[in-house]
Formats: C-alpha cells, structure tokens, sequence
C-alpha cells in the first residue's frame, strides 16, 4: 500500500458530488438566502425534490399533517434543516457502496449519523444551532471514507479502525495512509466550497483551529471534538476510556458533570434511530447507554479483582518463600547437626588434642578430626574445603569420612594424603579442593608426624615464643593427580605446643607478601598460652574476631599439647 | 565483569580486585567461556588485591578443564597479594605462572607439568 500524502492529493481525484445537492447547501450558507430561492434550487433536481419530501414527512421532523410542495417542506423546515438533508443526500450520492467495493458503507454510516446526532444534542444542550452541529458531526469523519476511495486495498483495516477510540484510530490512520480524515476532509470542504465554519470544523476537530478562527467557528469545532470521543463510546473496545474521556471534555469545555453527560450518550440511541429512518439510513440495533456504561464497570471490576488477585498471589508468594525457609532452617538445623557428629567431642581433651570449630553459616566447609589408632597413637586432621555453603559442606563430609576410614589403615601422612587426594579429584566439581594437615601423634614418645597438602603452616609454640612452622610442600587435595606429598618427623617437648587452624583464623585481606600474617597469629597464641587449652582455644577465636573484625569466615583450630 | 583481550592466540582474562565469593562466579563464567570457545588461556592477576579459595576455585577448574581439552594455560602478571595466597598454598606448582603475556609468548610449547 503506498500512502497518499496530503500534499500529493490531488483536489480531482476527489470524488464529486452531485451538483443539486450542493447547489442546496451553499444557498442555504448565503447571507441573503429565502425560501423561495432555496426551493427552486432543491426543484432543480427531481430525485434530491424527492427525498426532502419523504425526509420532511418523517417521524423525525414529525410535522402534522402531510407536506407536498417543496416551497411547503423548506418553510416548515428551515434553511438549516434543509442544508442538513442536502448535504446527507450530496454525500449518499457521492460515493456509493459500488465505488467501495467490500467496504461496509452501511457500517460508516452508522457511525457518521452517530456523530451528526451526538453533535446536534450537544449543541442545542449548550445553546448552539443544532443543524450547524449535525452537519459538521456527519461530515466529520468523511476525510476516512474517501481516504479508503483512494486506497481500496485498506478497506479490510475498517474493522480495526472502527474499534479504536479517536487518538489511537488518528495514528493508525497515519499509519496507514500516510494522513489522515481531518486534513483530508479540509481539503474536501475546499473542494466542494462548503461554508467556512464547516470548512473548519472539519480540518479542526482533533488539533486546535488556528488563533484567527471566528469564535463560532471555534465553538463547532469544540462540538465535533467533544463528539468524536461521545460517539467512540458505542463503537470503540475500551469503552471506559472513550466514557472516561467524554466525561472530561464535556466538563472542561461546558463545566458538565457526569450525570449530565451521561443522560446526554443515553439519549443518543433513540434519537440515531429516527434520523437513520428518516434519512433512509440503515443502522443496527443502537445499544442502549446503560448497558454500555455496565459493561465498561464490569471491565473496571474486572481489573479490579485482577489487581486483587495480584496481591492474593503476592501474599500467596510471601507465604510459600517464608514455609520453604522455615523448611531449609530446619535441614539445614539437620546438615549442621550432621557435620557436628563427625567432629570430635570439643569438650575434652583427649590424649593431648583439642580442638575448636566455629562456622559462619550452619554448615561449614572447615572440619578436624582426631582418633585413636589400634598402635596407641592418635591420628588427626585439619582440612578446609575451598568455598563455603552447602557444597562445600557435603564435600567436608565426604573427605572426613575418608579421613576417618582410611586413616586407620594408612598411617603414612604422605601415602593417605595421596590417596584421599584420588579419592577426591575422582568426584570432585567445579574446581573445589580442600587443604589438608593430615598427621600421627604418638603421646607415648611425643612424636608428631604429618603432612601438609596446600593447608597453612602448622605453628609449634613454646611458651610465647614460635620455635617452628611446617608449612605446605605440595598443592591441596582435588586439583591434580599424581602430587607427591612429603611428610616431616619432628618431636613435641614438653613445654611445646602444636597448632594447627584454618583461614578464617587469619585476615588474609592483610595478606601482601611481606609481613606474615602468621606474626600476628602468633600474638594472640602467645597472650593466652598460660590458659588451659580448652579455653584457649575459645580465647583465641575470640580475640581474633575482634582484631580482624570479621564473623564472615568459618574458623577451626586444633592444638596439640601434653 | 571481567575483560577479555586476544593476544598471540591466548585468550587473555584481566581478573581484577576482589576475587571472592560474590565474584568468583562471574570469574568462572569469563574462564569456561573461554575455553569452550577452545581458545588457549591466560588468566591476567596483576590487578588482584584478594582471593579468596572460590576464586582460587575457578583457577582451579579452569585448569581441570583446559587440560581435559587440551588446551594451554596459564596465569600472568600476578600481584603480591595473589601470588602470597598461592604460594602459601603451593598451588604454584601446579599453575604454570609467567611474567607477563609476552614471557609466555617467548616460550614456544606450553610449560609441561
């Protein structure tokens, strides 16, 4: 479809209309204009002589008697009346259903009678010319049927146009044609030298007429604006809009309230009737207001219960996120009840080990282990798995059922370093390791025995001083196959301490390369070594927490000590 | 979000500030993006000033991975503070680590482990 430009319009290719019908309604817009003039003009033409007859002896004059002269009829009913009928008539002739093809015309002219009727109603309640606002609301949309003449293929866009309310059928118009009813029109009223108030109206009803516009001129197009919304009431989709819309011009150009402009749409069907008779018109079943105005609160209602639907499911949503959390506390209360039965008791000493872990979540990817072997020596762990959270969770469970199971058949360090580390990198995802201290401590001879798999150094204290670390000497556990990991002897005197902890000990934020964080570990060791071990422990992670001010971090900490 | 730059057929991940937890996802997402576009990677640290083992972790997996694809891979530029958590845990021995992107370029085959 190639729109037509207004400017491209060519006045000829207008269609035109008969020339008795015109002549009609140009005599009637002349100063000194008389009755007898006017019906020699509507004599001129037998078959427009006709219908003004049939129009004037109908229910919708309802003259007494009948009327069978034209001098009569133009006398009864006036130079406006008349203008009204010549006008229908001209633009009935104009473009017949024939000329538009698989359009329904009959459905246009519904809706244009609408406007005519809504017009001329508003205009005698505002104490304007009734006639005068029938005309310019029957023409007013007439710039749509011939933009539809010039552009047969979009005839089959009627049925969407036809719901639309005046602003959204104004752009699809533009849209679709590339311009749109009022300009058309406008040109149209030139064309067929229409008086000028109509000339304005036309071109006017949807933007403002321009500052020189004759104040009556103005008024007119007030009316065609105000009606184009009133009308859209009965055809457009979303009624309240129109209603809503209708409500709002009424009130701001005629300071109407509500009720007001309500009885006026519910007068509107009967009235669109009689002139649909009247005018050989045909037209539906009109929709009574009140049935209208119903469906359109039903729509609100609608959205209404809509809306409250919303919050019930909103309430609804709320409930369920709080159950499914009470829910995961409480398996979470279970997974942290788990993970503390593969801790050792933390209450006792036992066979010089204690140790101490504190989780930040309810589960805790850190964990130490310490039990005796059938040889009367004691092995133990301490592990950290990289991440924090559930899977990391699992994952502690995982390798300190390892630890437990197989460090009873392995006492090696080394040998069961290598081989929980296959054990792990055989399950383990998305690159999560763990670091280990894994060792053997003899209480009879005080040995200690162990080593370290990418864990932090282990620190030997005597008294407050730091006489050793055993740091890593190969990667943590789950990374690569094959890592050969060495273990060291070394004895525990009897005024020594061995400890061993995890990160959540240290602020590795501080970490730089340069100072050690370990010194300042060693610090909080050395303040406390004179307290027995089980509240040292405690003592510890407590001043640690205050020093790194952080609560973020699981911390575990074991010590040996005799 | 992490930038990735080409250089001498390497894709090159820039990791910077904090790699903890609230960012090692997206660091993860970067490096597998990469290696699924079977790119060789190198993984830039100098711009690092934390990182914490769910970082590490998807160092971690990014070298799983590249080796399962057989792709090279390597970490470069690495600041102090990096360098200070990997050595600490000798995962120095097991990520190939340069100097700079160039270094690697000035070596013909992939470090061998």
């Amino acid at each position: 479809m190639i729109p037509v430009a207004i400017d491209k319009l060519n006045i000829k290719e207008l269609p035109a209309p008969p020339g008795g019908a015109l002549e009609v309604v140009r005599a009637c817009g002349l100063e000194h204009t008389n009755a007898k003039l006017l019906s020699e003009k509507v004599a001129k033409s037998p078959t427009l002589a006709l219908d003004i007859l049939r129009i004037s002896n109908s229910a919708y004059f309802g003259f007494p008697g009948e009327i069978t002269s034209i001098p009569h009829a133009v006398t009864l009913i006036g130079q406006s009346a008349l203008r009204n009928m010549a006008l229908c008539i001209a633009i009935k002739e104009t473009l017949k259903p024939d000329q538009l093809p698989a359009f329904p015309v009959a459905d246009y002219w519904e809706a244009a009678l609408r406007r005519a009727v809504c017009c001329q109603c508003l205009a005698e309640e505002v104490g304007q010319d009734g006639d005068s606002g029938f005309s310019a609301g029957l023409l007013q949309d007439f710039g749509l049927l011939v933009l539809f003449y010039l552009n047969a293929t979009c005839t089959s866009e009627w049925p969407r146009l036809a719901k639309l309310n005046p602003d959204d059928r104004y752009d699809l118009e533009l849209q679709l044609f590339g311009t749109t009813h009022d300009k058309v029109g406008y040109l149209l009223a030139e064309a067929w030298k229409l008086p000028d108030e109509l000339k304005i109206a036309l071109g006017h009803h949807h933007e403002s007429p321009p500052d020189d516009t004759p104040a009556g001129a103005v008024e007119i197009c007030k009316l065609t604006q105000c009606t184009d919304w009133m009308s859209s009431v009965f055809t457009a989709e979303d009624r309240r809009k129109s209603i809503t819309m209708s409500r709002s011009l009424l009130s701001d150009y005629y300071g109407m309230d509500a009720a007001k402009s309500d009885e006026m749409l519910d007068r509107l069907g009967g009235r669109i009737t009689q002139a649909a008779s009247a005018f050989g018109i045909e037209v539906g079943e009109q929709i009574p207001f009140d049935s209208l105005i119903r469906e359109a609160n039903l729509n609100l209602l609608e959205e209404n219960i809509s809306f409250q639907e919303m919050t019930w499911h909103l309430e609804h949503t709320i409930e369920e996120k709080d159950r499914i959390a009470t829910e995961l506390n409480r398996e979470l209360e279970l997974a942290r009840e788990v993970q503390r039965s593969l801790l050792p008791d933390e209450s006792q000493k036992f066979d010089g080990l204690v140790g101490l872990n504190v989780s930040a979540k309810a589960v805790s990817g850190d964990f130490f282990d310490y039990y005796k072997l059938q040889s009367g020596q004691t092995a133990f762990c301490i592990a950290d798995v990289s991440g924090k959270g559930m899977n990391a969770a699992l994952m502690m469970a995982k390798v300190s059922s390892l630890f437990h199971f197989l460090g009873k058949s392995i006492q090696d360090p080394s040998r069961l370093l290598g081989m929980l580390n296959r054990e792990i990198l055989e399950t383990s995802i998305r690159g999560m390791f763990v670091t280990m201290v894994a060792g053997v401590y003899d209480p009879a001879t005080r040995r200690v025995r162990l080593a370290n798999a990418g864990h932090l150094p282990s620190v030997m204290m005597r008294g407050a001083q730091m006489v050793g670390a055993y740091p890593a000497k190969a990667p943590p556990l789950g990374i690569m196959p094959g890592v050969g990991y060495t273990a060291e002897e070394f004895q525990l005197e009897n005024d020594s301490s061995l400890y061993l902890f995890t990160d959540g000990l240290m602020d590795e934020r501080q970490l730089d390369g340069r100072r050690s964080d370990i010194d300042g570990l060693v610090e909080v060791f050395a303040r406390h070594s004179r307290t027995a071990p089980t509240e040292r422990l405690q003592h510890i992670v407590a001043d640690v927490r205050v020093d790194n001010n952080k609560t973020g971090d699981d911390i575990t900490i074991l010590l040996i000590e005799d | 979000m992490y930038p990735v730059k080409e250089n001498g057929g390497y894709s090159v991940v820039h990791l910077t500030g904090e790699v903890d937890l609230n960012c090692s996802p997206e660091a993860r997402r970067v490096i597998l993006d990469c290696l699924r576009s079977n790119n060789p990677l190198l993984i830039d640290l100098s711009a690092v000033t934390y990182i914490d083992s769910s970082g590490i972790a998807s160092l971690v997996e990014g070298y799983q991975v590249s080796r399962k694809l057989n792709l090279d891979f390597g970490l470069v530029g690495v600041s102090d503070r990096a360098m200070s958590v990997l050595h600490l845990a000798r995962l120095d021995q097991v990520f190939p680590i340069f100097a700079s992107v160039e270094e690697r370029l000035k070596r013909d085959l992939p470090r061998e482990e």
